[in-house]
């Protein structure tokens, strides 16, 4: 069995949760003022994860620290927001791999194989002058670092062998973090209709509060309503000049076109008119294919443009410029290059004005 | 004569019939046919007919005989109603499966055998079809693709090359895992099947795609670092770092003086490496790979890495291994475009296994045909043509190929 304190550190583990379970704390229990301490942490758990995006830890009281973790959980899925579900599971997951970094090998290993079912070996080569301690099954890395978009942590960049990829351990605490994260996402987002007494639901209106007046700056403004030609990046502008001027276009670059011109609002009569009228598609059949991709037919799922690396696999990806460097999603590149011709347009306006004032 | 009777579809499909009528028998399922989707095309027919499901080997073989389809495919996907339409049919995982196309290559044959016609003003040449015609700048042509013993060869090699990597990076085992077919047509497929693979995300089949095609690799992370470190050689490492090193010996070794101008390299770079050409490949056998830096910059590393590592890299498909409900051949059935079986060939026979010997499926018998235009055809160790505008009685296996690429027509 873990101890209190081992619970404390990673409370989402199976055995962490079942040393809570035993205990049978019920939601009229929690109202009770020797659990205020709980309470405490467990708001803070939830308003730092909207605050900050990280959650620090408390390990000098280790009941409290375990406990808040559930009910912060709780606090989570009554707000019911996929937007804050998805913070707050990044949070402690990133809290986890903080502590988890000063942790010793077989502790990280004994995580990774028994909570997360890693085909992991301990191992000690040396390459470069760097140290690998961990091998790791091919699969159980792609399922994880396939996300991450640094040069170093693509497959082709790892020295893999007979299936299994050399990690540090750095860096094996960095891909556990990704399976803390997911797991304490599938928690919180099973939507529960949970009836709170009185004073817990003043905590999570409190939490409610906090995260509609932080919202906007944390996720940014939304995209125009007409398609601004300029900000387009370069493989959808390339991709779209190729079809104007007749170029028969590879699948993944209509894909990739179609989809982002929805996306970025245009109308999709006007996106038909274009294919339409530059190749001899069939109208109907260039309709039913665009409404596709919109989710108008077929699953109903709208579909967003490839990733910059999809792209990038495909050949699509042409003449990347500097905003290209600092962006993963064409949708991406689209946002940042509308703000900045924002600015240079108000920063415009600003020179003009107080001559007009004079 | 109209268009549409070159290639005499009701003459190809009467074959196809009679071919299925026995060898139906020897269509075997893929594994776990009861979560498959089954897919066809027939003759003249212009859509797919697909979302079908069979329950055992008889109804599969019972259909192939009934309908004798021009294509047949299987999904290398899993599924729990593979009847279902797409979304009702609950994915449960995929083999990871590549596909090499030789039509995709670059090769010196296609300019002797493939040909492209505009639509618009007649304009033709050889070898693929520009993007745009340089005559009248339109973009729609007709197409005469043909196949011979090289392109073959130069796809069997990819698939070669394939499965070094997916044994020895991947560490799947030539005799469980992998499978690897003759498409009936210009190529290979190969097939992992295995429970690591079943539940890979298009994300990380993605990945694989670029660590096969070596797609993002960079020489840092593969010892080519500016700082000395300890370490030895990695000619005889493993995986990308082995194969970066080998990668560089054979393209420095062979590097000519067009080649490094082709690289856009620097007058000083280029003399920088013309005078040390041995020393630089005996630093890749016998020092660590950051010793190459005495002999060239990170530029000019990088220049010859990224044309260097596809002579190791496989010319895989991109979009068929990410599509994890990708309809696949199933092998033992006709291809319609060749009359060639889709075969599976083990993998220790790879090597002197000819398509153009053994997968011929109409053995014995002749037809008389009018032909259009045809380049050189090897079939059966014999070679036949050029032939254009003609009438000829060939065997049946060489009819049959030139009326399912529609050069040709019954004369009856």
């Amino acid at each position: 069995m873990i101890s209190e304190r081992e619970a404390a550190k990673y409370p989402f583990l199976r055995d962490a949760v079942s040393l809570v379970d035993v205990l049978d704390i019920t939601l009229d229990d929690l109202v009770d003022p020797s659990y205020r301490k709980v309470l405490d942490r467990a708001e803070g758990r939830v308003s730092q994860a909207i605050l900050k995006g990280e959650t620090d830890s408390r390990l000098e009281d280790p009941p409290t620290e375990l406990l808040s973790y559930p009910v912060a959980n709780m606090f989570v899925t009554v707000l019911g927001e996929d937007f804050l579900s998805r913070r707050y599971a990044l949070s402690e997951a990133l809290r986890a791999e903080e502590i988890l970094r000063e942790e010793g090998e077989a502790r990280v290993a004994k995580m990774a194989r028994t909570e997360f079912e890693w085909t992991l070996n301990l191992v000690s080569e040396s390459l470069d002058g760097r140290i690998y301690n961990f091998e790791l099954h091919f699969s159980n890395y792609l399922r994880n670092a396939a996300v991450f978009r640094e040069p170093k942590w693509k497959l082709v960049n790892r020295m893999m062998k007979d299936g299994y990829v050399l990690l540090t351990q750095p860096e094996a605490t960095r891909l556990l973090k990704e399976e803390i994260q997911r797991k304490i996402l599938s928690f919180v987002s099973v939507p529960a209709k949970i009836n709170l007494p009185e004073p817990l639901r003043e905590r999570t209106n409190r939490l409610a509060k906090v995260l509609s007046e932080n919202r906007a700056s944390i996720t940014g403004e939304d995209l125009p309503s007409e398609v601004v030609m300029e900000a387009l990046p370069p493989c959808i502008s390339t991709a779209f000049e190729g079809l104007v001027s007749g170029k028969r276009l590879g699948h993944m670059e209509r894909f990739a076109l179609t989809s982002f011109l929805i996306n970025a609002g245009m109308e999709i009569d006007d996106i038909v008119k274009v294919f339409v009228s530059v190749t001899d598609f069939d109208e109907e059949f260039t309709r039913y294919q665009i409404e596709h991709i919109a989710g108008l037919r077929g699953s109903r799922t709208r579909y967003t443009p490839p990733t910059c690396s999809t792209l990038r696999t495909h050949g699509v990806c042409v003449n990347p410029d500097r905003i290209c460097g600092r962006i993963k999603h064409p949708l991406s590149y689209y946002r940042r290059k509308i703000w900045m011709l924002q600015r240079q347009e108000e920063e415009r306006q600003g020179d003009v004005n107080p001559q007009i004032s004079e | 004569m109209a268009e549409q009777d070159w290639g005499s579809e009701g003459y190809i499909a009467d074959n196809f019939r009679a071919f299925y009528a026995s060898g139906a028998s020897r269509v075997e399922p893929p594994t776990e046919m009861r979560q498959r989707e089954f897919g066809f095309l027939s003759f003249g027919g212009r859509s797919m007919f697909r979302h079908i499901g069979f329950e055992d080997t008889q109804q599969l073989r019972g259909y192939m005989r009934e309908y004798a389809p021009a294509h047949t495919y299987f999904s290398a996907a899993y599924y729990e109603d593979p009847r279902a339409n797409m979304e009702y049919k609950g994915w449960l995982g995929a083999d990871l499966v590549f596909d090499i196309d030789a039509d995709h290559f670059d090769l010196p044959c296609q300019k002797v055998h493939d040909r492209w016609t505009c639509s618009n003003c007649g304009e033709e040449g050889m070898g693929h079809a520009p993007d745009l015609c340089p005559s009248c700048q339109k973009a729609k042509f007709v197409e005469e693709n043909w196949l011979c013993s090289e392109c073959l060869t130069a796809a069997k090699y990819e698939a070669q090359k394939l499965l070094d990597i997916l044994i020895q990076d991947f560490g799947y085992e030539g005799t469980g895992d992998l499978s690897v077919n003759f498409s009936g047509n210009r190529g290979y497929h190969v097939h992992v099947r295995n429970p690591t693979v079943k539940g890979l995300d298009q994300l990380s089949r993605r990945e694989i795609v670029d660590y096969i095609l070596a797609i993002g690799i960079e020489p840092e992370y593969h010892g080519f670092v500016s700082r000395a470190v300890g370490g030895g050689s990695s000619m005889s490492s493993d995986g990308w770092r082995m194969r970066t090193a080998r990668a560089l010996y054979d393209f420095i070794g062979e590097l000519t003086p067009e080649g490094m101008r082709e690289l856009k390299l620097a007058k000083a770079a280029r003399e920088r490496l013309e005078e040390n050409r041995d020393a630089i490949l005996e630093t890749l056998v016998e020092r660590h790979p950051s010793g190459i830096f005495r002999y060239m910059t990170k530029n000019t590393l990088e220049r010859l890495m990224a044309a260097a590592v596809k002579g190791q890299a496989s010319s895989i498909d991109t979009v068929v291994t990410t599509d994890i409900r990708r309809l696949i051949r199933l092998p033992n059935t006709l291809h319609g475009k060749t009359g060639w079986l889709t075969q599976n060939v083990p993998i220790i026979e790879l090597p002197d296994y000819d398509p153009l010997m053994e997968s011929i499926a109409f053995k014995g018998g002749t037809e008389s045909i009018h032909i259009r235009r045809t380049p050189i055809i090897e079939l059966g160790g014999e070679v036949y043509g050029p032939f254009e505008d003609e009438t000829v009685e060939l065997p049946l296996a060489v009819a049959m190929f030139i009326l399912g690429r529609k050069a040709g027509r019954v004369v009856r």
